[in-house]
């Protein structure tokens, strides 16, 4: 029964990290309505961001997290701005748009591999002493992540129901062309969808890093598809259906590590991941318009 | 024999090879419009099972564990590699072609890409696990009995005939009826539909042609190569091999074979000669790869159909009416 409650806890470290990453990419695909391969190298930036502000420029911890976050908040909007848009605007079909973020991801992947290296880098953090708390055994940083996501899970829910940004988010999600008439600006609610999306990423990038103990350039290309599983379970184009996901996969995999070999329990997500495209392709709660 | 003749037969060699992994992609994507995110799993698959097929049984003492171990006669590991290759590609399309849009398929193509990367490389009795296969006989050496620098010419004679036939069959199948099912599909699935196709049946042909052709390029590879491990399979090379098929122009094969000479021959192989980059070795190989995605994408912006664009049957209503303002045509 420990070791259950023990993989409990681990598996809501793991649904944290999932939870900022889904919600990051179905914000983005719900506004702009294609999928972007590149995330993965999203996530990768962010840890590899932090890393260097915090061995390189000796910063605390947490300006470390923030900086590199925004910092891939801001590759995404140089993404959409200089790749993305450009297809966007001469309407070509969305195959083209997958494929160029399929060649972005290369790019990206091989700058980080340029720049840092192919070898493994890690957080000084990770060695702290567990704590107990009630049944789970964490340590203090994984303590952060956990309240990390918990407070950009409802900072994301304020952003989509009380401010206008978030409104328009929703409006262009539904219908982008009734959006428009309707006097939205549609240009700039998608430079800010990148943006969050991007700094998501490189939020859960870093949490990633942190949690997993290591990480070498095509760690977060690597996580992509357990970042597919999350938003396809909780149906794409949804944030709030990517928490759920991000629960729901995080647990499965953490839960059934204490059954089966550690090293096949992430393969569980892609079960999951394909169990629901053959039954419920459109998620536990479908958006209108997406599958 | 001077050096220089002993690397341009390596290059010819590796033109080949990637010819026939771009034709088997555009089969899938040019043809069919299927979108396969993880096609260099399925060379893997030819190339590792070319290797047991080949290898003879495992040596006690080395450590390297594969399955089968047999010790075929040339042209049969090539085939067989092929053969599996077809099979995983039969399965994953089953799992992965349905009506849904484009992007789960490439979700789904490129999750099973990781899954079986990962399980490839710890389930070490399979292929090895991360250390791969090594000491791969060259086919027909056994036969032949050249020395590296000849056998590279010969081995261009081997993967050529094997190309050729390749080329004969693919563009046969472009102007059969079946092929030009495929490209109607391509063009509206819907459409297709009306006219009482059965779309998904034949594009699950076209996935597992195009993943024959794959695994045949793969056991080429590892023929020619002769060691094989997960470091050279990693989810992004498949994004070279679409990049050889898009620049050269996607439906067209001849653009596959111009892609495969600019990507290959040019950018992979000929700047192994300029001087290395000091104080970072994983620089430029990571500089090359950068090239080739941010080529891609200037291509695909500038000249949407590639180099040598695919030619469409012409009907003068359609041009007539195409008059109008050129917006990329959807593929």
């Amino acid at each position: 029964m420990t070791v259950f409650w023990l993989s409990v806890g681990f598996g809501f470290v793991t649904a944290s990290v999932l939870a900022l990453a889904s919600v990051g990419l179905s914000l983005q695909f719900g506004v702009t309505n294609y999928v972007n391969f590149a995330y993965g190298a999203f996530l990768t930036l962010g840890a590899y961001f932090a890393w260097t502000v915090l061995t390189g420029g000796h910063l605390p911890l947490w300006l470390a997290i923030l900086i590199g976050s925004l910092g891939v908040g801001v590759v995404g909007v140089v993404s959409d701005r200089v790749v993305f848009r450009s297809f966007t605007r001469s309407g070509f079909p969305l195959f083209y748009l997958l494929i160029v973020s399929f060649g972005l991801s290369l790019i990206l992947g091989n700058v980080v591999q340029g720049v840092w290296g192919p070898s493994p880098q890690f957080f000084a953090v990770v060695s702290q002493y567990p704590l107990h708390i009630g049944p789970f055994l964490l340590t203090p940083a994984q303590l952060v992540i956990i309240g990390v996501a918990i407070l950009t899970m409802v900072g994301v829910h304020l952003l989509l129901t009380r401010t206008r940004l978030g409104k328009a988010m929703r409006a262009m999600s539904d219908n982008p062309a009734l959006a428009q008439v309707s006097g939205i600006d549609i240009n700039r609610v998608t430079t800010w969808a990148w943006f969050i999306s991007g700094t998501l990423a490189g939020l859960a990038g870093i949490g990633l890093a942190i949690s997993t103990a290591s990480f070498e350039p095509a760690f977060g290309e690597n996580f992509l598809f357990i970042i597919f599983a999350a938003v396809i379970v909780g149906g794409i184009g949804q944030p709030y259906g990517a928490m759920l996901g991000a629960f729901v996969i995080g647990m499965v995999t953490e839960v059934s590590a204490a059954i089966i070999d550690p090293a096949y329990s992430t393969d569980l997500a892609f079960v999951v991941l394909i169990v629901m495209l053959l039954l419920r392709p459109q998620g536990l709660i479908p958006a209108r318009g997406k599958a | 024999m001077s050096a220089i003749v002993f690397y341009i037969a390596t290059v010819v060699n590796y033109f080949f090879i990637y010819n026939i992994l771009a034709w088997g992609l555009n089969i899938q994507f040019g043809y069919a419009g299927i979108l396969d995110f993880t096609y260099i799993t399925f060379m893997a698959v030819g190339a590792y099972v070319a290797g047991v097929t080949s290898l003879g049984r495992q040596q006690p003492g080395t450590g390297v564990t594969y399955i089968l171990g047999w010790h075929l006669p040339f042209p049969l590991p090539l085939l067989l590699g092929g053969l599996a290759a077809a099979l995983l590609g039969l399965l994953v399309g089953l799992l992965a072609i349905n009506r849904l849009r484009s992007d789960y398929l490439a979700i789904v193509t490129l999750s099973v890409g990781i899954i079986i990367y990962s399980l490839v490389g710890n389930l070490t009795g399979l292929f090895d696990g991360f250390d791969g296969l090594v000491g791969v006989p060259e086919p027909l050496n056994g036969q032949v009995h050249l020395g590296v620098n000849t056998y590279t010419i010969f081995y261009m004679a081997v993967t050529g005939v094997v190309m050729v036939i390749l080329w004969f069959f693919a563009q046969r199948l472009r102007s059969s009826a079946l092929g030009r099912t495929m490209r109607a599909i391509r063009e509206d699935v819907d459409v297709a539909e009306s006219f009482g196709k059965n779309t998904f049946r034949i594009r699950l042909v076209a996935m597992v042609i195009g993943c024959f052709y794959a695994g045949i390029g793969g056991a080429l590879l590892i023929g020619f190569v002769g060691a094989f491990s997960p470091g050279g399979w990693s989810t992004l090379e498949t994004f070279i091999i679409w990049a050889v098929m898009l620049i050269g122009g996607r439906g067209n094969n001849w653009g596959s074979v111009l892609g495969s000479f600019l990507v290959i021959a040019l950018l992979s192989e000929a700047t192994r000669f300029l001087p290395a980059i000091p104080n970072n070795a994983f620089l430029e190989p990571a500089l090359r790869n950068i090239v080739i995605g941010a080529g891609l994408i200037v291509v695909l912006r500038f000249r949407p159909q590639g180099i040598l664009p695919e030619r469409k049957a012409q009907f003068s209503e359609v041009r007539a009416a195409r008059a109008g303002p050129g917006e990329p045509h959807a593929g």
